[in-house]
This record gives C-alpha cells, structure tokens and sequence, in this order.
C-alpha cells in the first residue's frame, strides 16, 4: 500500500497503463471506488501513546472514524519473571511475583503465598490472615484511585489525575509505614507477614477511612451526573455476560455484565467469609456499568476493613510458628536505622548455634515445599488473579504460571469495540483497566 | 457443590481412559491430546460439571534425560534432587470452572516435548483461551492445531526459542564484581600467621582480633 | 571600578551559552515513556503531592517532536528495544535521557532473556537513578542534579552529540566520549 506513494505521479498519463478513467482534474468522481465503504485503513496505536495504560500496541482497522477491528499486540513488557522465579528460592519468589500487577503488588503477593502455604500444608496466624486483608483491600481501592484517575485523564477530565494520586499518596503512607515500600513491598511471605504492623497501625487505618469517603462523594458529584463523563461513558463497549464468560472475563467487568461472581464470596480466603460486605452488580455491561461497579467496590472495601479493623487481635504472631518455614530474621529499628533487632542477633551469634544455622540454612537455602501442584486464586482488583504453582520436592518453584485477569480481559477489546469510534476505543480500554506487566509478565 | 466422586464419575463414566488423581484437595484428571476437545465439550455441556469458565491454559516441561538440582548436601544436608526421564514430556494444564456448582477441576494433557500438538479449545470455548494458548505456544513450542492465530505473542516475532522450556537457559549477564577477593573462612583464618605492631608473631587465635596494626 | 558600575540598573551581563542553558534546563519538557511500575511512581511525581511543576516540567508531551527529555521508567524488554530507540531518534535535539530505576539502569532483579540489561546499550543515558521503584524525591534528586548537569553544559558537548562526564567529577576521570559498550565493563 505504501508503494503507491512512491509511484510519481504523472499528470499526462501518456503511455501508461493506468486505468484511463482516472484524471487528476476530478471530472470523474463518479466512477472512483467509494471512499468510504471500500477503504479501510489500519493504523497503529502505541506501544508509545499516552492513553494505552502502558505498553499496549492495538492495530485498528478503520473506516473512516470507526473502527471494524482491534487487534491487540502484547509482549513489550515481558520479564520472564515466571522463568525466573524457578531459579529463586520460594521466599525470593514473592519480590518477583510483586512486580507484575504493579498497582496492586499486595494481590500477587498474596496469591502466591496461599499457594506455597497450601503445599506446604499450613495456615497463616489469624493476625497475619486479618492484616492481609485489610492491606489487600486497601490496595483495591488504591488501584481503583489510579484507574480513575488516567481512565478520567484519558476522557478528558484531566484534574481527576491529580485527585486519585493524592488520596493514593495517602494508602500508600500507610504501606510505607508497614512495609517499608510504597509498591512492591514483598512484605506478605509464605507463613505470614515480614513483620509486624506498628503500634498505631489500627488508627492510621480509621484515620484513613474516616477521609476516603468524603472525597469519594466529592468525586462522584463531579463524574456522576456531569452531562461529558456520561456521553462518554454510557453505551460504550458493551458486552454482556454470555460473552463475558465465553471470553473467560472475570473481575468488575463480569459484574458490570450482570454475572455477581466474587471469589472472596465464592472461594473465600484469609477468613474473609465472617464479613459481611456486598458485591455491587450492575446490568447494562458498558463502561458506565464498570464505573459504577469500581466505585460501589471501594465503599464496600472500606466497609470490609473496619469489619476486619473491628475483630483484629490485638496480640499474636504474624508468622507461622514452624521454624522449618518461618522467616527467621526479627527487623527492628536499630541504632544505624535497619537490620535485625539487637537482641535477635545477640541470640544468635552469641548464645544458640543451632539458631545460627537455622538461619543460614533459611535465609540462603529456604525451605522445601512437598511435590505437586495446587492452583489457588485470590480477587485482585481486575479479576481472577490465580497461580498454578509445581513443586518437585525442593526449595524452588519447579514451574509457576499465573493467570493475569488484565490477559485474559484484553481478548474481549475487539468485541467491546466494534462499530465504535476511535476515541472510544481509549475508553473501552480505559474501564477494563489493563495492567501491561500483569499482561506480560 | 459436586463433591469430587461425582465429577469423577461422571467424567469417567462418559471417557474411560481418563485417569485422576486429588492431591492437596484438588481433583486433576489426566488424558490424551486426542481426547480434549471432546472432554472439553463434556465438561461444559454436562450439568454437574458444569464448566462455564475455561480460566487458565499453562504448561509444565518436563525434560528428557538427567535432571539434578543441586541443593549443596554439604552445607544443608538435603540430597541432590535426581530425576530421570527417557521421553520428555510437556504437560498442558486447562484449569475449569464452574460457577453454578462452584467447583474447579484441572485436566492435564501429557505430549511430547518433541513436535507437540494439540487440538484448540476454542472450538469449545470460543475465545477463552485465544490468548493462553499463544502463550503456551510461544514459550513452550506447544503446536494448538486448529487455532486461528497461532504467533508469538510475548515475545518478539521472529525469536528462536522457546523460553519456558527447561533446556532454554535464563540468559542474562554474568556479573562480576569489583574487588573480587577471596575471602577466607572462619578456621582458615586462625592458620594465618598475624604479626603485630612490633613485628612479632602472634600464633593465638582469639587474641588475632586485638590485634590491630 | 569595572564595567559594572558604569552599567545602569536592570541590565543583565551573561553569555549565551547560560542563558541558553538557563532556558533549556528549567523547562525540561518529557516524553511520556512509563514503562512499568516506575512509570506509577513518575505519574505520582507529576501529581500534586511531589509537584514536577514546579519544576516546569509537569507537562509530559506525548509526541517526542515536542520533548526533550525521556525518562525510561521501567524495565525495557528485547520487544520493546527497537521502538525504544525509535523514539529516542524521533526526539529532536536538544535531547536528554534519564533512566529511572534499575531495571532501565542495569536490567534490575530481572538478569534473563527478556530484557535489556541496561537501557545505555541503546540509548546514551545522562542520568541514572536508581531504586525499585525509586521514590519521587530520588527521582526529583536526579532531575535536579540533570537541570545542574545541562546548565554547565557547553554548546561543543552539544554538538558532539555525546555526553560529557558531569562537572562534579574532577579532571582526573576520563573525558573522552563514552561508547555504550563501556558501561558494560564493570572494572574502575
């Protein structure tokens, strides 16, 4: 296609075999084939644009403004981190794993260690499972603060960029305060936790929770009723929930389609099923549906964690008391700032040996988990976020593969935009909130 | 909730050369690549099965010949893990699930590392597995006859190799690093001959730490 | 008793490479090349709490025509290389890079097949700042220190296309252009 450019053009046409009809002075437009209808044109967006939410590709076929096909072209994020946790030790694992779903580094964590914990055949303490949740949960409504903000930044209302990074910056106060990272953290290992939460952790969380929802209802009043954000939202990228299933689609965009299904409800983990909380359902299917659904999803997570904040113990172990398994270090503030606590390493250097290796033997070996595979899910914000983990008997993962719901929700943005023009291909993308190093890995 | 004796009848009612086993409470039934698209079919029109949601195709390799993983016996005492194969095996993992009866079965395909094939599941479920079984293809060679387009998908198209198979190395860069000296162990260091300040020898181990030149 | 005195109030003596410098170093525009996570972490150095724009650089323009900083956040797969120096090349020059965290730096955790080991194999880097991710006051840090770096800056080093070691180091490291090939060879 791109040859005919080059062809000079020659106004005289002498001599050559071009099709006589055609004359540059436009006496003959009848005749020429119809723009419109037989011309469709392929363009490329990405992998460097400012809407695809990373490194997506999509090659559109357009007539006109409309787009008849999209084809998505992932790959550009690929780590290798699943080839590359089989060279790591089980607890090594969890620093790779964190990396992929980035803005929700807390789920893939969590996913894997329920998986490793049920090969091994043990359960995390009930203060580690309560404190997994509520951080799990407020990594939810984290992410949903950053799909709001670049999905509002992508429709064009640019301050709710700023918005969602702010009451974000304030989650990730708390992260940082209890893990010491702000993404990333690899502080939920296989047994529990890395450590234990501060002692204001129970009022950072209300205090927390007593500012989100005001500045929620700001930010509803601002979308909801806003004449821009609902003709761009509403219709748009429908697909119901036949479809849904047929495209193996779980998470908000499943529930936007009607289909109420929540693995914190149906597969329950870390104790969640002694909550109570509603999982928000919507029927229309279309971008505004998934809007409504990710909103109602950030109240009810609140509404989880003071649940959880509620029943939380006020004392108890935050790691599996196996010293097979256990992380043995005990970090505490020290005199330079980091590292073991003082007395931990007194313990060990000076009063037990065996303490000594097994710390060696822990810190450098890890633990061998039993042979066999298990397959274990948790409700990351954008679906189903499950591992398959094989174990052959060692102290590394022979094979781990993860299912990544923003891989399996990309299938569908061919049929969610068909017939649709090409900035609501932005917006078909946008609610169904990829997340390219998940879709990776 | 079907328990996993009903799915294991019915399904081996309906196909008898499946076998399965339930380990750490989960039920894997294990067949041949001529049998899944027809077991697929079951799973999903069945009632008790009940399959709606194809979630998840992986693949595991294992490899022909001697597999040793290392575990350095001499400082851990745990053995060297040894494992033989004379064929290698790719093993494609189709994880289901049903919503209505809430349940999740995994079906293992067992083919050989060498040319494998098997057929699509998109015939079953029409696009569920598009993209999982690019993958699967992409990083593990797996051939899903049958699919509309079976190309890379993760990594560049015109790479060589597939990189999940265990014959494939990590790649990567050896790092060395600066000041690279050797660092003896605790009892070497008591053979070392110390001399102090003055120049005199200083045989005893544990006063080798006051001493400090 | 110099010119100074002679001068009248409001006149301001410089050269032109300061004022050129000046201008180039306090309004580095980006070029939006978020990557992976650090790519989050650079959106919230643009948000309100870690404000670039004080800074002038809050707009990041997504067409490299109109940049003239690229910040590789994140980590650079073998895919993703090619189109990487693309838009280096599609940036007009003036042009600075810094590489944000360390797997743009030195292929990071991930030392595998995927990835680039090191964005300085394919782009000339002015600035690396590490960290995983690293936090928007690194970040902020490392630009800062860029803004120093552009405004000692000569119109020669620009010319040469190469960048020069940083005024910061003494004359007695190696001035010469570095090749990328270099970087990779880790002795002193």
């Amino acid at each position: 296609m791109s040859s005919d450019l080059n062809t000079p053009t020659d106004p005289t046409h002498a001599g050559s075999d071009w099709d006589s009809d055609l004359f540059v002075d436009g006496a003959d437009w009848e005749s020429l084939p119809d723009a419109v209808e037989d011309d469709v044109m392929t363009i490329n967006m990405g992998p460097q644009h400012p809407s695809t939410h990373g490194v997506l590709r999509l090659v559109l076929d357009l007539e006109g403004e409309k787009v008849l096909k999209v084809k998505p072209i992932i790959g550009y994020l690929h780590t290798g981190i699943e080839k590359n946790a089989e060279f790591r030790t089980w607890v090594q694992g969890t620093t790779f794993f964190t990396r992929m779903d980035y803005l929700a580094p807390l789920h893939n964590e969590l996913a894997y260690c329920l998986g490793v914990e049920k090969l091994l055949g043990i359960e995390a303490p009930e203060r580690a499972e309560a404190i997994r949740l509520i951080l799990t949960e407020f990594n939810r409504i984290a992410s949903h603060l950053v799909w709001l903000a670049t999905g509002g930044m992508e429709v064009g209302a640019v301050n709710l960029m700023v918005y969602g990074f702010r009451e974000r910056e304030h989650i990730l106060d708390l992260f940082e305060s209890q893990s010491g990272l702000r993404m990333n953290h690899a502080y939920i290992r296989p047994g529990g936790l890395a450590q234990d939460v501060t002692d204001d952790f129970v009022e950072r969380c209300e205090a927390l929770l007593d500012y989100l929802p005001t500045r929620l209802r700001e930010y509803e009043q601002l979308l909801s009723k806003n004449p821009i954000w609902n003709s761009r939202l509403r219709g748009v990228g429908t697909i119901d929930a036949d479809t849904c299933l047929e495209y193996g689609i779980t998470g908000p965009v499943l529930r936007a389609a009607g289909l109420g299904h929540d693995l914190r409800k149906t597969d329950p983990y870390c104790n969640v099923e002694q909550y109570e909380f509603d999982v928000p359902v919507h029927s229309d299917g279309d971008s505004w549906a998934r809007y409504e659904v990710r909103l109602e999803e950030m109240r009810q997570s609140m509404r989880l964690i003071r649940q959880v904040l509620d029943k939380l113990p006020s004392s108890g172990p935050v790691m599996v008391q196996d010293k097979q398994i256990a992380w043995p270090s005990q970090q505490a503030l020290g005199a330079d700032g980091i590292g073991n606590s003082p007395d931990y390493i007194k313990h060990i250097m000076g009063e037990s040996m065996e303490a000594l290796i097994n710390h060696f033997k822990l810190v450098t070996q890890g633990f061998t988990v039993p042979a066999g595979q298990v397959y274990s899910a948790v409700e990351s914000p954008r679906g189903e976020l499950g591992y398959n983990i094989v174990s052959t008997g060692t102290n590394r993962p022979y094979r781990v593969h993860v299912r990544e719901p923003s891989f399996v929700n990309l299938q569908a943005s061919d049929v969610m935009s068909a017939g649709h023009s090409v900035s609501d291909v932005i917006v078909v993308i946008a609610s169904l909130d990829p997340v390219m190093g998940g879709v990776d890995r | 909730m079907a328990t996993h004796d009903e799915l294991v009848a019915r399904i081996t009612d309906a196909f008898p050369g499946v076998g399965h086993t339930v380990t750490f409470d989960e039920l894997t039934f294990h067949l041949g690549p001529d049998q899944i698209v027809d077991v697929l079919r079951f799973c999903k029109d069945d009632t008790v099965v009940a399959a709606e949601l194809l979630t998840d195709v992986s693949g595991v390799h294992w490899p022909a010949g001697v597999d040793v993983i290392e575990r350095q016996p001499s400082t851990t005492g745990w053995p060297d893990h040894v494992v033989s194969r004379e064929q290698g095996v790719i093993d494609v993992l189709y994880v289901l699930r049903s919503l209505r009866n809430g349940h999740r079965i995994r079906l293992a395909v067992r083919v050989t590392d060498v040319d494998p094939v098997v057929p699509t599941s998109l015939t079953v479920y029409p696009n569920a597995a598009n993209f999982h079984e690019r993958e699967v293809h992409d990083m593990f060679g797996v051939v899903f006859s049958g699919h509309p387009d079976l190309t890379r998908i993760l990594m560049p198209e015109d790479w060589i190799g597939h990189p999940h198979r265990k014959d494939y190395p990590l790649g990567g860069v050896d790092i060395p690093y600066k000041n690279d000296k050797h660092i003896p162990p605790p009892n070497e260091r008591d053979l070392r001959v110390v001399t102090d300040s003055h120049g005199e020898v200083v045989t005893a181990s544990s006063d080798a730490e006051e001493v400090v030149s | 008793m110099g010119l100074e005195e002679k001068l009248p109030s409001g006149v301001l003596l410089t050269n032109l490479e300061t004022i050129v410098n000046y201008s180039r170093s306090t309004s580095l525009w980006p070029a939006t090349f978020g990557l992976a996570c650090c790519a989050i972490e650079m959106m919230t150095s643009g948000a309100s709490r870690y404000d670039l724009g004080r800074f002038g650089m809050e707009v990041f323009r997504a067409s490299p025509r109109q940049a003239d900083l690229m910040i590789v956040a994140g980590r650079v797969s073998n895919k993703m290389a090619p189109v990487l120096r693309r838009i280096y090349d599609q940036m007009s020059d003036p042009k600075w890079v810094l590489s944000m965290g360390v797997c743009a730096t030195s292929g990071g955790m991930f030392n595998n097949y995927a990835l680039v080991q090191g964005v300085d194999k394919i782009v000339p880097v002015d600035m690396y700042v590490p960290g995983c991710p690293p936090r928007p006051e690194m970040l902020i840090d490392g630009i800062l220190k860029l803004r120093e770096k552009i405004a000692g800056q000569t119109f020669e080093d620009q010319r040469s296309g190469m960048p020069q070691s940083l005024p910061m180091f003494d004359a007695s490291t190696t001035t010469a252009p570095r090749e990328a090939s270099d970087l990779t060879r880790l002795e002193a």
